[in-house]
């Protein structure tokens, strides 16, 4: 069976109902989705399937045979970070970082669909992504700026502004 | 250690073949409740039926008749308009809901938490379930689908477009938290209420007694604790249903009375 | 000063958002085999048979431990605190918490491990339980711990923590009203996004490398060579990158046993827990009960607390006893009471061990002691910011185990926090500051208790 990474196509030889976080972690040593519960609850194996933010621990490999897989190793190329890479430097969006490449990917695919800087927005589309260290809204604040498309200054942190869930000021 | 055989068919003839008469085959539809239970061994079927190119997904519509293949993702429903378009867009977030399927959710065994949200909505709807399995084909309502439907086929499931529809839930913090307590009114074509909810037995299940009373949604309210078997779960008691579903059923039928 | 003030970005954010970061989980070492644990199936039950044999046939399984592996089984992880050991590193003839590891199998695969371990039989003799720390004291109540329901080491052998300052009694008889009230927060899992894991390599030179996300790197290491009997040398510990830990990961909980799976099968072992087995059996915060009577004055003095606390301490003691002592000694929180008797108990359950979280002992008295204040002051009728300016630490203070406080903060963090919140303080609270207290602030029965020495 073949599905492409990042571009590149790979052959696995997993079983069928092995999950695609499986393969790609323990096949095919692409690290960046990470198994923080394997059951669909945290997000931290995101990873887009034919541009689709999915959860890779769900996914069967035989149902996405052939499919485009990309993975947070795709995303900067020749040593340059991609706006919402940098947003979540300035922003100081990671602190233990296990959740990170689960809501870049998710974040990645709701910029390319041209999301706005709406925090709502942007808080369901990243709905399915627990951060036990950041609180959110620094990762919010992270893809909004990148949204505007902003400029980063990744020698130093943004200051931290508030944001406004489900009509309540935080 | 023996996986599961693995059956892949890639026609809806095939899938019918593959799944003869049930027994022991877990159906993979999208997989989202499934797959993690087979990887941590909490199922362990003999055989598996992927259902993922068997070209049962996809939305039809003749006349005022709409049939939604087993396969269709949830996210495809969100167009469908009230009640479905409000009951979809609470179930777990975008991620699994472009995965979950329609069959799945119907077919979500409510084991350790309610989670075919779709059931109750499909019950107010008064749709027919199409699915295959010993003895054949059959055409059934929802609300007689569901008890037996550990051992069937599911191919669609089809309704005639409501009046008016209306979905209230206990809402929650966050998007992943299944839905502890739904209930779903819709006025039929013909001007008849039918109220379905979720989280108030072992499946979805309608409300006939709050439906005689739906002239009156706080006296409809009450009814429905007659039509319910209310349970304790690490999402909520029952004590809490108890309390809850009451103010469920009088939202649901105020705001279909909205959308006259 | 490069730092202080300064907005500098993360040292690890670029690795974190390429994928840089190497967790334990991401090493990656030919011919690893999985680990998985067989846990007791119940909350409190003896041990009366272990039978290994069927795991250890099976094709694949390259190694099965048990108590009999372990040098050295009861080691205390802070022993080195004068707190002795309770907790067998794998049960032996007693399981005490639903979930306590037993016996621990290597295999070629996660799910073969799995497999193996359901093939080990044991056989058990199920004892009622203990859950209620209420009912630890209760004499027909079940005998959660072998030194019996609550912890008996305290220094000196005693059963508590104790505190002892002032004149309690006077305290009480100088009253105007007592304020009581009970707290239970109740225990909370970390949830770290990375689950208890560990990878364990053997090298050529008979040395182990153990990849460890713990929290407190030597202190595991420690606790792994005590319970191997092995000096530091033989083993090379890997960490500083965690997926979040919160306290969850100070407890060594997968290096040792991972440890011996990869001496007994020479190969080397990776142990990841599932979500579920993180949720149900890697230790939590303490759930607490606290009941407080304060000997309170009619315009907000608060001459005396008598405080009780029955600390959830699960099957074990670990770092429990070490937490008592310093809820103990912050039990009146960041206000000053005169007179003080505290009694705290680590009570044993049959429940999962507790153990830090996030200020360990010390968040649990201040949800009580915060809430004691507003009850306080609803019963006086007073504005609950003045009682507690009222009693707000000052410079000269002594905390409940008589540390002198040379720079308290309440005064000016109230102060601030009143501003920023948009409540107007009285002019009186306004201008106040942490100096030592005069006489005229103090109702005359505290001016020897509270005041400068220098007045009287
Ligand atoms: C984080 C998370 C949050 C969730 N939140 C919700 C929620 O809020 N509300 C909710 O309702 N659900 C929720 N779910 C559950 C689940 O995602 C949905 O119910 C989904 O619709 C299930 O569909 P599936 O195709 O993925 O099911 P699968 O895992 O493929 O199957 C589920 C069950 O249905 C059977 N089945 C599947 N297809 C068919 C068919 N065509 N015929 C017969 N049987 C079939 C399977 O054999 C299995 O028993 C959540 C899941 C996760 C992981
Ligand atoms: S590992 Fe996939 S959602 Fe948690
Ligand atoms: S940064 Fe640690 S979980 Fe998000």
């Amino acid at each position: 069976m073949n599905i492409t990474i990042n571009g590149t196509s790979r052959i696995v030889n997993a079983g069928p109902l092995t999950p695609l976080l499986h393969v790609l972690r323990e096949e095919l040593d692409v690290l960046s989705p990470k198994a923080g519960c394997q059951q669909g609850g945290c997000g931290t194996c995101t990873v887009l399937v034919n541009g689709e933010p999915r959860r890779s621990c769900l996914l069967p490999i035989a149902a996405v045979e052939g499919a485009e897989v990309r993975t947070v190793e795709g995303l900067a190329s020749g040593g340059k970070l991609t706006p919402v890479q940098e947003a979540w430097i300035h922003h100081y969006a990671a602190q233990c970082g296990f959740c990170t490449s689960g809501f870049l990917m998710a974040a990645t695919a709701y910029l390319e669909k041209g999301g706005s800087d709406d925090h709502a927005e942007i808080a369901a589309a990243l709905g399915g992504h627990v951060c036990r260290c950041t609180g959110y809204v620094k990762i919010y604040d992270a893809v909004a700026a990148a949204a505007r498309g902003e400029s980063f200054d990744l020698a130093t942190t943004a200051a931290g502004s508030r944001t406004t869930i489900r009509g309540v000021e935080l | 250690m023996e996986d599961p055989a693995v059956l892949i068919p890639t026609s809806v003839a095939e899938a019918i073949e593959s799944f003869g008469a049930g027994g022991d085959i877990a159906i993979i539809g999208g997989g989202t409740i499934l797959v993690p239970e087979i990887r941590l061994g909490h199922a362990r079927p003999s055989r598996a039926l992927m259902l993922h190119g068997a070209g049962l997904a996809g939305i039809s519509r003749e006349g005022t008749r709409t049939t939604i293949g087993a396969m269709t993702p949830l996210s495809a429903l969100s167009s469908l308009g009230e009640p479905i378009a409000a009951a979809v867009s609470n179930i777990a977030d975008l991620e699994i809901r472009g995965q979950g399927t329609v069959g799945g959710n119907l077919c979500a065994q409510n084991t350790d938490a309610p989670r075919g949200d779709l059931q109750g909505v499909l019950i107010a709807l008064g749709a027919t379930v199409r699915s295959v399995g010993a003895g054949g084909e059959r055409s059934e309502p929802a609300e007689t689908f569901l008890p037996g439907r550990a051992d069937r086929l599911v191919l669609d499931v089809s309704f005639d477009a409501p009046a008016a529809g209306a979905y209230a839930y206990l809402d929650r913090a966050h998007t992943h938290e299944y839905t502890a307590l739904a209930v779903t009114a819709v006025r039929t074509a013909d001007g008849t209420i039918r109220l379905g909810a979720n989280g108030a037995g072992p499946h979805g299940l309608r409300l006939p007694s709050a439906e005689a009373a739906a002239a009156d949604p706080s006296a409809a309210g009450v009814a429905a604790l007659a039509d319910v078997q209310l349970f304790d779960d690490a999402i909520a008691s029952a004590w809490y249903r108890e309390k809850t579903l009451p103010v469920l059923v009088r939202r649901a039928l105020e705001q279909l009375k909205e959308t006259a | 000063m490069k730092a202080v003030g300064a907005r500098l970005p993360r040292y690890d954010a670029t690795e974190h958002v390429t994928s840089g970061t190497r967790y334990v989980d991401d090493v990656r070492i030919p011919g690893t085999l999985w680990a998985k644990a067989l846990r007791s199936p119940h909350d409190n039950a003896e041990i009366l048979s272990i039978d290994t044999s069927k795991a250890e046939a099976m094709a694949g399984v390259h190694a099965v431990v048990t108590f009999k592996d372990v040098h050295k089984n009861v080691h205390g992880h802070i022993e080195g605190l004068g707190i002795p050991g309770d907790e067998p590193l794998l049960a032996e003839t007693h399981v005490r918490y639903k979930g306590q590891p037993i016996a621990a199998v290597a295999a070629d695969s996660e799910a073969l491990a799995q497999r193996a371990t359901e093939a080990i039989e044991v056989t058990y003799k199920v004892l009622p339980a203990l859950f209620d720390v209420r009912k630890a004291f209760d004499a027909d109540a079940p005998q959660a711990h072998h030194w019996g329901n609550w912890y008996p080491h305290f220094e000196g052998e005693m059963d508590r923590r104790q505190i002892r300052k002032g004149d309690i009694e006077q305290a009480f008889a100088d009253a105007d009203v007592i304020v009581q009230g009970t707290y239970r927060p109740a225990a909370i899992e970390h949830v770290p996004l990375e689950t208890q894991v560990c990878q364990v390599v053997p090298e050529a030179g008979g040395r182990f490398v153990v990849y460890s996300a713990t929290q407190a790197m030597y202190f595991s290491m420690g606790v792994v060579a005590a319970h191997l009997n092995w000096p530091l040398n033989k083993l090379k510990f890997v960490g500083g990158t965690t997926g979040g830990g919160f306290g969850g990961k100070v407890d060594t909980a997968t290096e040792t046993i991972t440890t011996l799976l990869a001496i007994k099968s020479h190969r080397p072992v990776r142990w990841r827990w599932t979500r579920a087995e993180e949720f149900l059996f890697s230790s939590t915060r303490a759930a607490w009960h606290m009941e407080i009577a304060d000997a309170v004055t009619k315009d907000g003095w608060i001459l005396g607390r008598k405080m009780l606390t029955l600390h959830d301490a699960g099957a074990f003691a670990r770092f429990s006893p070490y937490g008592v002592t310093k809820h103990a000694f912050h039990h009146t929180g960041a206000y000053t009471i005169p007179n003080l008797e505290f009694n705290g108990f680590v009570v044993y359950t049959n429940r999962t061990p507790s153990t830090a979280m996030r200020g360990f002992g010390v968040t649990s008295v201040s949800f009580a002691t915060e809430t004691h204040l507003e009850r306080i002051a609803q019963t006086l009728g007073m504005d609950p910011l003045e009682v507690r300016m009222k009693n707000a630490t000052r410079i000269g203070d002594t905390s409940p185990n008589g540390i002198p406080y040379t720079d308290p903060s309440t005064v000016p963090v109230m102060q601030a926090l009143s501003g920023a919140v948009g409540i107007e303080l009285p002019a009186h609270y306004r201008t106040m500051t942490s100096a030592i207290r005069s006489g005229e602030d103090l109702p005359g029965h505290l001016v020897a208790q509270l005041g400068n020495p220098e007045d009287h």
